[in-house]
């Protein structure tokens, strides 16, 4: 055995040898020059040295490399910096809203010269400082990549692109020129125009083209109550009304705190009237409709009628009050008409409950002149005057404001007319079609056919921002200014005249509408100042010299643009006239019902479609149905049933005139044999995000609709077995399924109670106080702490603060598939919930947001401490620091948080939203989160930074009352209060010290800052409902 | 017998655990201390028949357990008390009983890994793989099924002849020298070797740039994202969006912003003069502003105390002193207005200074020229 | 110390036969030295495919976003926090065999405890994985640790998550070292067994020159014991806060006192489950029969019916509490399971769990081969799908109905699921290959007259 055989393979490995061994090896004496070799030095490691080298080498250059961080910009300051404009710094202007024809006066907050944001004018009479969700929401519609930055040349395919204004102006001006040389005509197709300036435009074009003649429609019109008024009252300026001192409404089809009419101000003077810290006097509002609208889910008491069956219970009314009641002289009209209607015959015929009828007629009754009575512009003429008779008759008249709703100045043409232009187009009678930012192939009614006749016309014009349907087939499309890049001026009010003015200057190679026409008319070659001149000269002659004001008119334009608007009492026509004693005369009797009755109604966000590709605007859930990214069939559950539906069916809904097919969702309230659909959906050529969103219904559109009422006889129904996805932000429970039926009450999330309840025992919320309880003693906070409340009497689930949130705070647009698997990004929702059955369910809504608990649940469970409570009581989220495990969310008891699952401006349509401009539509003082991170509402935290610096500046310490967030600011209802909760001075401790003060899911000891005020809902009955 | 190579321990075999344990026992009771057995896995007993002390590595766990928990309490209560104290969930900064769970962890994690590393590095001397017994047959055998003792040459008791003979009593079998490998003088020892050094700056350059790419590009790719560069677009950057490339517009000509009505008199000095009055008091505090904003913007031209005494040393012609007849005897507006609208080669303010400032410097002006021609009242 | 060696001699063998220590190295060794057999390479071309597709899976999801997964609000954690608990929860019958086993002078742990060690350690790698890649910003994982950063921020220690980080990971090393101080005395034996250059270098190199030398042996066993002392609190804390997760948490269904002993039970449960299986499979193909014997089999399917009633008897109970606490919340959230949108995999669960492993009353059932490997599985299944049911029906349904909604795992849930079975059987087939399945040195202990026959000094 040879132990000597030295091992040749540990050479690699060599290590220092065991000391011990060595001392051994010492001891022994040897052959001299063996032992010299047993000192630690002749084993020298050196491949340990080697190693230690490379690692210091390797640590030293990876140092090395981490130079030269990223690049962070250069700076670019202005170089002639304007009056009054600071960098980081907001300024405001004054305008007005063209989102649709309400024109509310808007104040723009812009920084650094660009608008970041659309907000109420405080000062307008009319909308007092609230702007709708589309209002909001469409300042998107300046950023929108879609918009057109050129003028183009060539219809649809045969499109040859840009061509320079000069030649579009050159090559047009000509052909309207030989149009007129060959007595063509010339036809402006445009919206209801408003602007008394727009109308002077309009009458220098046709006076520079003679054959000229101007076509205006709207789908959405209000004609038939227009009409019916003048048939009342003679006049034809309709009244508006003031709710706050109505006792009692019955709204008759009528959506007025929704789609129908001015809804901002509705919503603003309706809410007053329903405040139990003013007065304990709410009004009371009674609903007969067939739809469930945002006013029906708002009703005290609600009757289900079919809109066909209206009359007849107007009539039944009649009958009640003149016959039964003794209430109203009896005229020979009313005789004819009423007798086959007594009110009794009417219900039974219609399901009305009598007992609910009878509260009705008493409390009209006994509020004369403090009812109103107001019925839906979707309905026939015929009704509007029973209405107005009705109104006049109790003498409520004394509710309408002196200040009253004048024509429009280009007001819509007939269906008539209307026709016989589409004729003229076919048979070529039409040398040139202008359409001034209309979009009739989409909007007409499909039986007009509109489109076909556009292509006999030789030139066809469309002034638009995008290339929409009609610019599809024009041959030329040239791009117009945005609503925040123009002039202009809007009469809505006979008292007001709102002034609108651009906050930026063009961003692409665009023109104002009325600039074009005047250019073309001759007057003068355009230039951006073109129109403001001609805007400045007709004040100067026509509204300043009137009012014969002592400023000269230069101060009086600047302090109108500074206001947004000039008060015109002038304009006004004295009192309101009576109505005529034989206004019924020309009632014809109603038509008895059929099978199913079609109702066209008003999409609550996108109105005709206009708003198509505003992704924000798609993604706001229905009020009701919180159905998002389509229109839908609505029908009732029993309706349902008939035809063994279910949500998400197709039907084929088939008229005279003709048909459409669309998805069936199965909604509570509705009235059987009823279907409802709104407008303004199923565009397919309106951008990127709009186009193929939910069904067009121009099929169901009748020409009779241009100038009468959407409510449709004749309707058959049938199943065509597909079927269909409808996305909704809330998952719907079986109002009828036990398992779950009324937790929202069981649970006190909705906690609710009657008027009469309230004046017996105004604590009668707080008959079981809860007994909650701490092991740690509570943090204490000092100086300012924030905190919320929502009155619920006052909140009628409009969105407007849901969309306000979503500007403000740039909160994404996820889409409909990610909608769909419950991704949503808003930071604060309506939550909806059904209590009572499918047939009358009674709808509560709730506004929830981050109720910024003071032992927030989110926060113990941060591993990173993402999410923590700030000296001033919020609970703020830390955004770079979030890694996002997602666990704040689940242990949310409120779900209040939202999760990046993707980045969702990169996600939708092909990253439609990662396309410029639209960065600039961010505001500039919130992060843009990425990806990965967690969000929820921060009680708009940098507005009240922004407070806690001009505070600074005028070296004091901030207030409550300096910040207002963006949802309060939009709330048109005023139903959000917000402010300092240790200044027991302040509305909100108010408000928390109320008997009608709750908090959600306060049995968690959360301690959420978000007071809630119970509804009390103003019915007969002492027990709720 | 001579042989090169010393000699490590002298070792020898047995069959049973029987036989070994005499074995162990016979050696120790010879007196020899330098001695170890080898068995495949532990034979029970044998540390008595070895008279070896019981391990103590129980204490270090101890100890090294203790160092854990307190090391943890201590570390978390200076986090949450003194660097950055945070009101998380309302709780109070010092919630000791969420820290349990982290000390446990970290007490046992200590605990065991350090004394298994001390049992390694102090006790076996590990890692060594040059120890003379490996790759002997001796333990190739003792580490499959046979038992082996191994009698060090560097016991004092050590002689070759008389070990050899009392392993022969205790009936080893296989009884062989076990010597040291001293073939360790082959190896390279230069550290400057142009190879080496090859390698050397080939992982600096590869590392380098690793490090660079990644800590520059690679962490700004798809789909890192931290937020830094937002679509959004900040005060005073630029913006390709626009032609200009200006992030920053102006306002539309013919525009009113909210508050900023246009200057009436633009223009027309003498109706500024005639119709402007001061909107403000001269109150300490407005004068206090006044002072703060004439030391910044008009001292420079007009010097400290107004008396036209630039302070820019004549690089730039001397503005008139402001306590001339002319200046003293005009009317507040007319101040106000060539503040705003500047005169001769004096620039606008306009868009320096607010409006109020505008006034309060007005005030301050006024109180420079009454310092400067004060009255005896003033005197008292 | 002593007691624990003289332990060996008390009962009958564990090992069957007569077979010579030498035969015991030649048998155990045999995979390290033959070239893989084709029914290996087979399972290894499957396990490494799933591993595969787990792998396309998590890169989608690194690379477009958590949003790839079916997760949602409210129901913001799904699969991957399923699977972590799955996982962690296998990995317990490794430690409790190889500590617990230990501190109880089990001897016949030896013939299974290096295998159980090893399937710790893959399943806790397993585990490992999920917290990390259910981060909506992966590439920050280390904010989780407290170290001075750009932040100046360290982290929340009142967070379960934190506490998770901690648990795991340190439950992973020392396991880890646990494992490989085992290995060194085989390594060693290995290393003085081949005759192949690199075998050897790698054998020497992680035997760290172990000479089987008693001066060793005396302090390798105490420290030995001092592992299995802190392995065993460890192993029991390990589980205990990953059910903090839930416990600590506000949401019902979660917020229950009961969930540490229920995991821990549930664990050990799933873990033996599994440890059964696979030895099942190894005993077969490497012919360890007669070391791996029926009798330890039928020991791991007494333990299951032990812990199995256990996690039976917390189902029972959480039913009571939710019913007797009186809370509204607690009782829709129970009353949901049972009977709401996802009843299936409730009822999935508990037959898996609380009904079959019943069978294991019968000796017969508890000695079958086939009957255990199957109610093994089903018990596997089961345990999945208890974890499924804590964290979805838990969350789909709280405080606002308003915000209630449903969980639908897409295509990546799924593929990242196999591909972590994929991961963990790949890990097996290699460590079967590379490394001795059992301990040779405790099994050479544990044979016939492997100690000395008189006893002095003692």
């Amino acid at each position: 055995m040879s132990t000597e055989s030295p091992n040749r393979h540990w050479r690699s490995l060599q290590e220092a040898a065991d000391p011990a061994s060595l001392k051994g090896v010492a001891a022994q004496e040897f052959a001299p020059g063996v032992t010299d070799d047993f000192d630690l030095a002749t084993l020298s490691p050196i491949s340990r040295k080697r190693f230690l080298a490379m690692l210091a080498a390797s640590s030293a250059f990876a140092a090395a490399g981490c130079t030269n961080y990223r690049d962070k910009g250069e700076i670019v300051p202005y170089t002639r910096q304007p009056e009054g404009h600071i960098p980081g710094v907001a300024n405001a202007y004054a305008s007005t809203c063209t989102g649709c024809h309400q024109a509310c006066g808007t104040l723009i907050k812009t920084r650094e010269g660009r608008p970041i944001k659309i907000d109420g004018n405080p000062d307008h009479p009319v909308n007092r400082g609230a702007i709708c969700p589309r209002g909001q929401a469409s300042i998107l519609n300046l950023y929108d990549p879609y918009r057109l930055r050129n003028p183009q040349r060539g219809a649809g395919t045969g499109r040859t692109g840009d061509l320079s204004w000069e030649q579009a102006d050159r090559t047009i001006t000509e052909h309207l020129a030989q149009c007129v040389a060959a007595g063509r005509k010339i036809a402006v197709v445009t919206p209801p125009v408003y602007s008394p300036t727009l109308k002077k435009v309009l009458n220098t074009f046709s006076a520079a083209f003679s054959t000229t003649s101007v076509y205006a429609y709207d789908t959405l019109h209000e004609e038939s109550r227009r009409r019916a008024w003048r048939r009342v009252h003679g006049d034809h300026l309709l009244p508006v009304v003031e709710w706050e001192r109505a006792r009692v409404v019955l709204a008759l089809e009528s959506d007025f705190l929704g789609t129908d009419g001015m809804s901002v101000e509705a919503i603003r003077r309706f809410a007053a009237g329903r405040d139990p810290l003013r007065s304990e006097e709410l009004n009371r509002l009674y609903v007969v409709e067939g739809d469930l609208s945002t006013t029906g889910a708002n009703a005290d008491y609600r009757l289900r009628l079919r809109p066909d069956a209206q009359l007849h219970f107007l009539l039944g009314l009649l009958h009640e009050l003149t016959y039964v009641r003794r209430a109203i002289p009896v005229t020979p009209e009313a005789r004819r008409l009423t007798t086959e209607y007594p009110l009794q015959k009417v219900a039974e015929d219609y399901g009305v409950r009598k007992e609910t009828v009878d509260h009705l007629v008493t409390d009209l009754l006994d509020n004369r002149g403090r009812a109103i009575l107001v019925a839906g512009s979707v309905l026939e003429e015929d009704v509007h005057v029973m209405v107005h008779y009705l109104n006049s008759a109790l003498g409520n008249t004394r509710l309408y404001s002196r200040d009253r709703m004048p024509p429009a100045a280009v007001a819509p043409s007939s269906e008539l007319d209307v026709a016989s232009l589409v004729r003229d187009m076919k048979s070529g009678k039409v040398g040139a079609v202008i359409h001034l930012d209309a979009n009739p192939v989409f909007d007409l009614p499909a039986e007009l056919a509109y489109g076909e006749a556009l292509e006999q016309v030789p030139v066809s014009v469309s002034l638009a921002e995008t290339e929409d349907e009609t610019g599809a087939l024009c041959s030329y499309v040239l791009p117009i200014h945005n609503q925040l890049e123009s002039w202009g001026d809007h009469q809505r009010r006979t008292h007001t005249l709102s002034l609108q003015q651009p906050v930026i200057a063009p961003l692409y190679n665009t023109r104002q509408k009325e600039g074009i026409l005047l250019a073309w008319a001759g007057t003068a070659p355009y230039s951006e100042s073109l129109y403001h001149e001609f805007l400045m000269e007709r004040w100067r002659a026509e509204v300043h010299a009137p009012l014969g004001v002592a400023s000269d008119f230069k101060t009086f334009w600047l302090a109108s643009l500074h206001d947004g608007l000039a008060s015109t009492p002038g304009l006004s026509e004295g009192p309101i006239p009576e109505a005529r004693r034989d206004a019924l005369g020309r009632v014809s009797m109603p038509a008895p019902v059929e099978a199913y009755a079609l109702m066209l109604t008003t999409s609550p966000f996108l109105g005709d479609g206009r708003f198509a590709n505003n992704g924000w605007l798609q993604e706001l859930p229905h009020p009701i149905s919180k159905i998002v990214w389509d229109n839908y069939a609505a029908v009732s559950s029993a309706t349902a049933a008939r035809h063994e539906l279910s949500t998400g069916d197709m039907i084929e809904v088939l008229l005279p005139h003709g048909r459409a097919t669309l998805p069936v969702a199965i909604q509570p309230g509705i009235a059987d044999s009823v279907v409802t659909v709104f407008l303004g959906y199923g565009r397919w050529n309106a951008g990127p995000v709009g186009s193929h969103v939910g069904t067009s219904v121009q099929g169901l559109l009748s020409r009779s609709a241009l100038s009468g009422s959407r409510v449709y006889r004749g309707v058959s129904v049938t199943k065509t077995g597909g079927t269909y996805r409808l996305v909704s932000t809330q998952e719907h429970h079986a109002l009828d399924d036990p398992f779950v039926k009324d937790f929202h009450r069981s649970r006190n999330i909705i906690q609710e109670g009657t008027l009469e309840e309230y004046r017996q025992n105004p604590r009668f919320l707080h008959e079981k106080p809860l007994e909650l309880f701490s092991i740690s003693k509570e943090v204490s906070y000092d100086g300012v702490k924030w905190a919320m409340a929502i009155d619920m009497n006052k909140c009628v689930g409009c969105n407007a603060c849901v969309s306000a949130c979503n500007v403000e705070n740039n909160v994404p647009v996820v889409g409909k598939e990610q909608v769909a698997m419950g991704r949503e990004m808003q930071w604060i929702r309506i939550d909806r919930y059904f209590s009572g059955t499918p047939e009358d369910p009674v709808p509560s809504h709730q506004p929830m947001l981050c109720q910024h608990c003071d032992t927030a649940p989110c926060e113990n469970v941060c591993p990173v401490v993402a999410t923590t409570h700030s000296p001033d009581g919020l609970n703020q989220m830390v955004y770079n620091r979030c890694v996002g495990t997602k666990y704040c969310s689940n242990n949310c008891p409120y779900k209040v948080r939202r999760f990046n699952f993707y980045n969702f401006r990169d996600h939708l349509a092909d990253g439609y939203y990662e396309q410029e401009p639209v960065s600039l539509v961010h505001n500039p003082e919130v992060t843009v989160r990425s990806r990965g991170v967690m969000e929820k509402c921060t009680f708009c935290v940098q507005r009240i930074s922004e407070a806690r610096q001009v505070a600074a500046q005028e070296g004091r310490a901030v207030r409550g009352s300096d910040v207002t967030t963006a949802c309060q600011q939009a709330c048109p209802a005023q139903a959000i209060v917000f402010g300092d909760m240790n200044d027991p001075a302040s509305e909100v401790s108010r408000y928390r010290a109320h008997n009608l003060g709750y908090h959600v899911l306060a049995e968690t000891n959360a301690r959420p800052n978000v007071t809630y005020l119970a509804r009390l809902r103003n019915i007969h009955t002492e027990k709720a409902l | 017998m001579k042989h090169p190579f010393p000699l490590y321990a002298l070792t020898g075999l047995f069959g049973t655990p029987d036989g070994i344990t005499r074995a162990a026992e016979g050696v120790a009771a010879a007196g020899y201390t330098r001695f170890d057995v080898n068995t495949p896995y532990p034979v029970h007993g044998m540390e008595h028949a070895m008279r070896l002390h019981s391990s103590r590595l129980g204490v270090f766990a101890l100890v090294f357990g203790l160092v854990g928990a307190v090391g943890t309490i201590a570390f978390i209560t200076w986090v949450t008390l003194v660097d950055y104290p945070m009101v998380i969930g309302g709780k109070p900064f010092w919630s000791w009983p969420a820290f349990v769970p982290v000390t446990f962890e970290v007490t046992v994690l200590l605990a065991s890994v350090l004394s298994v590393v001390t049992m390694i590095v102090l006790y076996f001397r590990f890692p060594n793989t040059s120890h003379p017994l490996h790759d002997t047959p001796y333990m190739k055998k003792v580490s499959l099924d046979h038992f082996g003792i191994a009698i060090l040459a560097s016991d004092p008791l050590f002689d070759e002849r008389a070990t050899r003979s009392l392993l022969e009593q205790l009936g080893a079998k296989e009884i062989a020298a076990v010597r040291y490998d001293l073939d360790d003088r082959a190896i390279d020892r230069r550290l400057f070797e142009p190879r080496f050094l090859g390698i050397l700056a080939l992982t600096a350059i590869l590392v380098s740039g690793a490090t660079y790419v990644s800590f520059n590009h690679l962490l700004y790719w798809e789909p890192f994202n931290w937020m830094s560069e937002q679509p959004k677009l900040k005060p005073q950057k630029p913006s390709p969006l626009f032609p200009d490339g200006f992030g920053m517009r102006q306002p539309v000509q013919g525009t009113v912003a909210r508050g900023s009505l246009p200057y009436a008199f633009a223009g027309r000095p003498e109706e500024a003069g005639k119709y402007l009055v001061n909107t403000l008091l001269p109150t300490s505090s407005v004068l206090a502003v006044g002072k703060k904003k004439y030391l910044t913007f008009c001292s420079p031209c007009h010097g400290n105390f107004g008396e036209g005494n630039s302070r820019l040393r004549g690089q730039f012609p001397n503005p008139p002193t402001l306590h001339s007849d002319k200046a003293r005897t005009w009317p507040d507006g007319s101040i106000y207005h060539v503040i705003s609208e500047g005169q001769n080669v004096m620039p606008a303010y306009a868009s320096q200074i607010p409006v109020n400032d505008r006034w309060a410097i007005v005030h301050y002006v006024r109180v420079l020229q009454r310092a400067h021609y004060a009255k005896e009242s003033d005197l008292k | 110390m002593s007691t624990v060696v003289a332990d060996y001699r008390r009962e009958a063998e564990v090992v069957e036969g007569t077979p010579s220590p030498a035969s015991i190295d030649a048998v155990i060794a045999a995979p390290l030295d033959v070239f893989p057999s084709r029914r290996w390479w087979v399972a290894f071309a499957v396990t490494s495919s799933m591993l595969g597709l787990g792998a396309f899976c998590v890169g989608m999801t690194l690379f477009y976003g958590l949003g790839v997964w079916g997760i949602n609000q409210p129901v913001a954690w799904g699969f991957d926090i399923v699977n972590f608990v799955f996982w962690v929860g296998i990995g317990h019958a490794g430690t409790l065999i190889s500590a617990i086993l230990f501190l109880l002078r089990q001897r016949w742990r030896t013939g299974i405890a290096r295998f159980a060690e090893a399937m710790t350690i893959f399943a806790v790698i397993c585990a490992g994985l999920f917290p990390i890649l259910h981060l909506g910003r992966p590439w920050l994982p280390l904010y989780l640790m407290p170290y001075p950063n750009q932040h100046a921020l360290w982290v929340n220690f009142t967070s379960p998550l934190v506490w998770d980080v901690f648990a795991v990971s340190t439950y992973f090393t020392v396991s880890a070292v646990f494992w490989y101080i085992g290995l060194m005395p085989d390594l060693a034996s290995l290393r003085d067994r081949t005759a192949q250059p690199i075998k050897k270098l790698l054998y020497s190199v992680f035997s760290l020159g172990w000479r089987h030398s008693h001066r060793h042996w005396v302090h390798y066993e105490r420290a030995y014991l001092i592992l299995a002392g802190f392995a065993t609190p460890l192993v029991l804390s390990v589980h205990t806060i990953v059910s903090f997760d839930f416990a600590v948490s506000v949401i019902p269904g979660w917020h229950t006192t009961i969930f540490p002993p229920y995991f821990v039970a549930g664990a050990v449960f799933s873990g033996f489950a599994m440890v059964q299986n696979v030895l099942i499979g190894v005993r077969q193909a490497f012919h360890l029969r007669h070391i791996i014997t029926l009798d330890h089999l039928e020991k791991m399917n007494k333990i299951m019916i032990l812990t199995g009633s256990m996690v039976g008897y917390a189902y029972a109970m959480e039913f009571f509490i939710a019913w007797y606490s009186g809370n509204q919340f607690e009782q829709f959230v129970f009353l949901n399971r049972a009977l709401g949108p996802y009843a299936w995999a409730y009822w999935t669960m508990v037959s898996c769990n609380v009904i079959f492993p019943q069978l294991f009353w019968f000796r017969r059932i508890r000695r079958s081969i086939g009957i255990m490997f199957a109610i093994g599985i089903l018990v596997n299944v089961g345990m999945w799908f208890e974890r499924f049911v804590i964290v979805i029906t838990s969350l789909h349904r709280d405080f606002l109905p308003s915000s209630w909604g449903m969980y639908i795992p897409t295509f990546y849930d799924y593929g990242i699921l196999l591909g972590s079975f994929g991961l963990f059987f790949t890990l097996i087939l290699l460590f079967v290959r590379v490394l001795p399945v059992v301990s040779m040195s405790e099994v050479k202990a544990v044979l016939p007259g492997a100690q000395p026959t008189h006893h002095s000094h003692s």
